[in-house]
């Protein structure tokens, strides 16, 4: 009696060599390869768009006559892509044709090595980036009046009682003090957040891999 | 502690994974390669996996996705074969399951289009037809003709070959 293709096709696979999985070869390897590329094509995107973010902020302000913020915001981005193009160039070092698990582990090391001298850089860059802004919209056009002393004026007419220190109002003053101290205190921490929404998943997936390769030379 | 993913997650489903790599491959290499491929793209794509489907759904229609595209890749490969002009005579895959009649039966998919392939293996393994519309992307009211159809050009193929 001629079978059907239904149970030609269960009674074939009941047979338990029919279903014998290949053995992966070189899986890690491909594994690592993929998480570092993907990490390194978005290290690069990251430096191309603070470059170009800079000279963004440069023309952005500039049209909107407040060029010094767009100085200050050119210099501090500069800065920023100089000193991570730096870290970028030493993880082009990282020697690839060692095993995939040293390669991973000698990229770990590098990231945590470029993390904790950009937590650093943080704790300086966050309190620049806001004295930038608050410098800039102070300083207003290259020659022009400086809006800076036109708004203590004005203050200063509403309120006669303001107290100044050095000619500025002394609120103004314990007010900007007070967000760049906890710019300074918390930098880290938000350069924390800003690492974890940005590279968290591939952070995530090297940790886990390294994890999963440890236990298999465990 | 880290439990390897391929163990715990992949490695239950890897009959689904062998049998649709199967239908796409010519060859024992290529096979391998292919499920190789699949395995990695599961561990890549994992973090989009959403519980509104089995992972076991999800398996099917990403091993389908990999096949799809290696082949489509591999077309322009002359190393590779192309299902297309698939040779009535024997091809070197065609021993792949000790049972000769489901040697018989895959040689007779592999005669199948690209999707007409996927279909009979979701049918196959018992899929619902909403289930398989879901897996091509298609809609469910053309997957009965179009699995009748798919068999009789089966019955076609395997005929004078089964007793």
């Amino acid at each position: 009696m001629e079978k059907s293709i239904e149970s030609i096709w269960k009674q074939g696979f009941l047979k338990s060599e029919a279903l014998v999985a290949p053995k992966l070869n070189d899986l890690y390897n491909q594994k690592s390869t993929h998480v570092i590329d993907k990490f390194n094509n978005m290290f690069r995107r990251n430096l191309i768009a603070l470059v170009i973010g800079a000279f963004f902020a440069v023309a952005f302000t500039y049209w909107n006559e407040i060029p010094y913020l767009g100085l200050f915001l050119f210099l501090i981005l500069n800065l920023l892509a100089m000193v991570n193009y730096k870290a970028w160039k030493e993880l082009g070092k990282i020697d690839k044709t060692v095993n995939s698990f040293h390669y991973l582990k000698s990229f770990d090391k590098w990231m945590k090595e470029q993390v904790s001298m950009n937590r650093k850089f943080a704790k300086f860059m966050y309190p620049t980036f806001f004295l930038s802004i608050i410098l800039g919209f102070w300083l207003g056009e290259f020659g022009g009046s400086i809006p800076g002393e036109n708004l203590v004026a004005e203050i200063v007419s509403n309120y006669p009682n303001t107290l100044l220190v050095f000619g500025l109002p002394l609120y103004g003053i314990l007010a900007i003090t007070i967000i760049t101290a906890l710019l300074i205190k918390f930098g880290d921490k938000i350069y924390d957040f800003d690492v974890k929404l940005v590279y968290g998943r591939i952070y995530n997936k090297l940790g886990e891999l390294i994890a999963d390769m440890e236990e298999i030379k465990a | 502690m880290s439990i390897d993913f391929y163990t715990i997650s992949i490695l239950p489903h890897a009959g689904i994974i062998i049998k649709i790599c199967r239908a796409y491959t010519n060859s024992q290499e290529d096979f391998e390669d292919y499920y190789q491929e699949v395995c990695l793209q599961i561990w890549k794509s994992k973090d989009n996996f959403k519980e509104e489907s089995e992972w076991s759904t999800w398996i099917y229609r990403l091993s389908l996705n990999v096949c799809l595209t290696l082949l489509k890749k591999n077309k322009n490969d002359p190393k590779h074969f192309v299902s297309d002009t698939l040779p009535a005579e024997v091809t070197e895959d065609s021993r792949a399951f000790a049972d000769e009649s489901l040697n018989q039966l895959y040689n007779a998919i592999k005669h199948l289009s690209e999707v007409d392939r996927a279909v009979i293996l979701l049918y196959l393994e018992e899929k619902s037809y909403q289930e398989i519309a879901e897996i091509i992307g298609t809609n469910p009211n053309n997957i009965g003709v179009r699995i009748k159809r798919i068999k009789e050009r089966l019955k076609k193929l395997l005929d004078g070959k089964i007793n």
